[in-house]
């Protein structure tokens, strides 16, 4: 995030620093903050002119207090760590059988040609289309929960994998193997840092999907995470709760995103700049 | 040739009867026809002829990349079976790697070798004197410009130090200026060295300027249809006097007219025709 010199208070005049200005500051400042503001908003112009009963909307500070009320208990946290730890090892679960088979793949021209329909094919059905397949197979378990994200997640990975061992140019591995590379110095030098910012756009990929496919079977299957916080809350007409939980959701995403994987894929492409082309 | 028969004591690579057919979506495409030649120790071989006419198909199989259809490869009296450390190649398109620094580069045949760091250095430190690339030693290959990368490229095939080294059109991508600068320090390095190098060209100049000898070829199928000589020491040519050279201007001439007959020709029956 840019903070830039032209949103900084102009002199050190001791303006009143209330908390109407600040927000304002905080807006220039950080651009990114301006479309939530304008949602807050307009979600509480709405809520301020109808007649709505809680059954139907709350005001922004309703959501606010259940917010407290879910973290003081700690609610919150066992929701949403049920959700991260999904999410965390189905990633992991994913990278370590998604990587070889999409190498495995990738370096097959044969093999590349004959999958790449049959994974597109996949990616066209989503990981929800599985859930009534794998709730009756597994039940409602964390199993079909994590079936249902690894099948989301993998993909992707295979897929990009792939695709990005099939770009790396020819004549680098056959200039490595005339400097007398074995296969396993081809994979170590060649194949692997040159598909790696690949597989990561598959893994920042596959994060986006599976976070949603997560939240989607945990609606369904009940057994903890925040699908679960915000369909258990239907139930009971706590409209507080779901709109509390669809942010923390939007929330926990965007901060996986830009704090993990987003500074992986950086750190690969910013210093090979030729792949960025 | 029978007159490298004679001389077979003190050649390094010997070519006989090369065919090679692969593969396509249209069905089988020969690519060379009984290519016969070898080169002798020490030698610099260039190689023309028409876009399609095989030459990188000569030089992948001399690499060990593919094998023969018909024929045989021989570097030492030994077939060729495979890539090996005895012969680089040194390639028209970028063949370093860009997550990799110059430096790193340059040393990547010696780190296969395991050879230790120290050597290693030292090899690679003197490499990079050679090449004018000192300064850039910690750069990325997208940093550098095109004849820079070139430079990375034939000096890490050098560092390695194999008996015979291959190039494929390896200054076709650099600019104009560049390339007469590359070519100068080539043969100065070459001079330097004493490598048995094969060199694949477009350029009739190119050709002629930097080989004692130059293979000339047919259009697809290719053929070796002619072998011209090329008198006094490569390495001390520089493009001002050669470009002035009477001598040196009539090889290009008939080189270029060998060229052009494949160019215009319009059957390969045609080219079957023309000898040395």
């Amino acid at each position: 995030m840019r903070v830039t010199a032209a949103a900084e208070p102009r002199g050190g005049l001791a303006s009143p620093a209330t908390s109407s200005a600040r927000v304002l500051r905080s807006l220039r400042a950080f651009p990114i903050l301006l479309p939530f503001a304008a949602l807050i908003a307009v979600w509480w112009a709405i809520h301020a002119t109808g007649d709505f009963s809680p059954q139907v909307l709350v005001s922004p500070l309703a959501v606010w207090s259940a917010f407290l009320h879910l973290v003081i208990h700690g609610v919150m946290a066992e929701y949403a760590s049920t959700s991260l730890r999904m999410i965390g090892f189905a990633a992991l679960l994913s990278l370590a059988v998604g990587v070889p088979v999409g190498f495995a793949v990738g370096v097959n021209g044969y093999a590349a040609r004959a999958l790449e329909g049959f994974l597109r094919f996949l990616q066209g059905i989503s990981g929800i289309a599985w859930l009534p397949l794998a709730i009756v197979w597994f039940g409602f378990t964390h199993t079909t929960t994590l079936v249902i994200v690894i099948y989301t997640l993998i993909v992707p990975i295979i897929f990009n994998t792939m695709t990005g061992v099939r770009a790396i140019p020819e004549e680098y591995g056959l200039a490595l193997r005339s400097l007398g590379a074995s296969r396993l110095r081809l994979v170590k030098d060649v194949y692997l840092p040159g598909a790696l910012p690949s597989i990561v756009v598959g893994l920042r990929l596959g994060m986006g999907y599976g976070w949603r496919a997560l939240i989607a079977a945990e609606m369904l299957v009940r057994k903890g995470g925040l699908g679960d916080l915000i369909f258990g809350a239907r139930t009971f007409g706590q409209i507080d709760r779901i709109i509390t939980g669809m942010i923390v959701i939007g929330c926990l995403y965007v901060v996986v995103d830009r704090l993990i994987v987003q500074p992986i894929e950086n750190l690969t492409v910013a210093r090979w700049g030729v792949l960025r082309q | 040739m029978p007159d490298d028969m004679a001389k077979s004591t003190q050649n390094k690579i010997v070519v006989s009867g090369f065919r090679h057919v692969f593969e396509t979506d249209d069905g089988p495409v020969q690519a060379t026809d009984r290519v016969d030649l070898s080169i002798r120790a020490g030698e610099f071989v260039t190689l023309v002829g028409p876009s399609g006419c095989g030459k990188t198909t000569l030089l992948k199989a001399l690499a060990g990349f593919i094998r023969p259809t018909e024929g045989s490869i021989l570097c030492d009296g030994a077939t060729v079976l495979g890539p090996g450390r005895d012969r680089g190649v040194v390639f028209q398109e970028l063949a370093i790697l860009p997550w990799r620094t110059v430096r790193r580069n340059i040393g990547h045949g010696l780190e296969i070798a395991r050879v230790p760091r120290a050597a290693r250095e030292a090899t690679v430190g003197r490499l990079i004197e050679l090449t004018g690339l000192a300064g850039f030693e910690e750069r990325y290959p997208h940093e550098l410009s095109g004849g820079m990368r070139q430079r990375v490229a034939v000096a890490r095939t050098w560092a390695a130090d194999p008996d015979v080294i291959l190039m494929d059109e390896p200054f076709a991508a650099v600019d104009a200026m560049t390339r007469l600068t590359l070519q100068e320090e080539l043969v100065r390095l070459c001079g330097a060295t004493g490598k048995t190098v094969f060199f694949i060209t477009h350029s009739v100049d190119e050709a002629v300027f930097l080989a004692d000898r130059v293979l000339v070829m047919t259009r697809r199928p290719g053929r070796i249809k002619a072998a011209i000589d090329v008198p006094g020491r490569a390495a001390g040519r520089d493009w001002e006097s050669f470009k002035i050279d009477s001598a040196m201007q009539a090889i290009v001439e008939q080189v270029l007219r060998l060229v052009r007959e494949e160019r215009g020709a319009t059957a390969p029956a045609a080219s079957a025709a023309v000898t040395k």
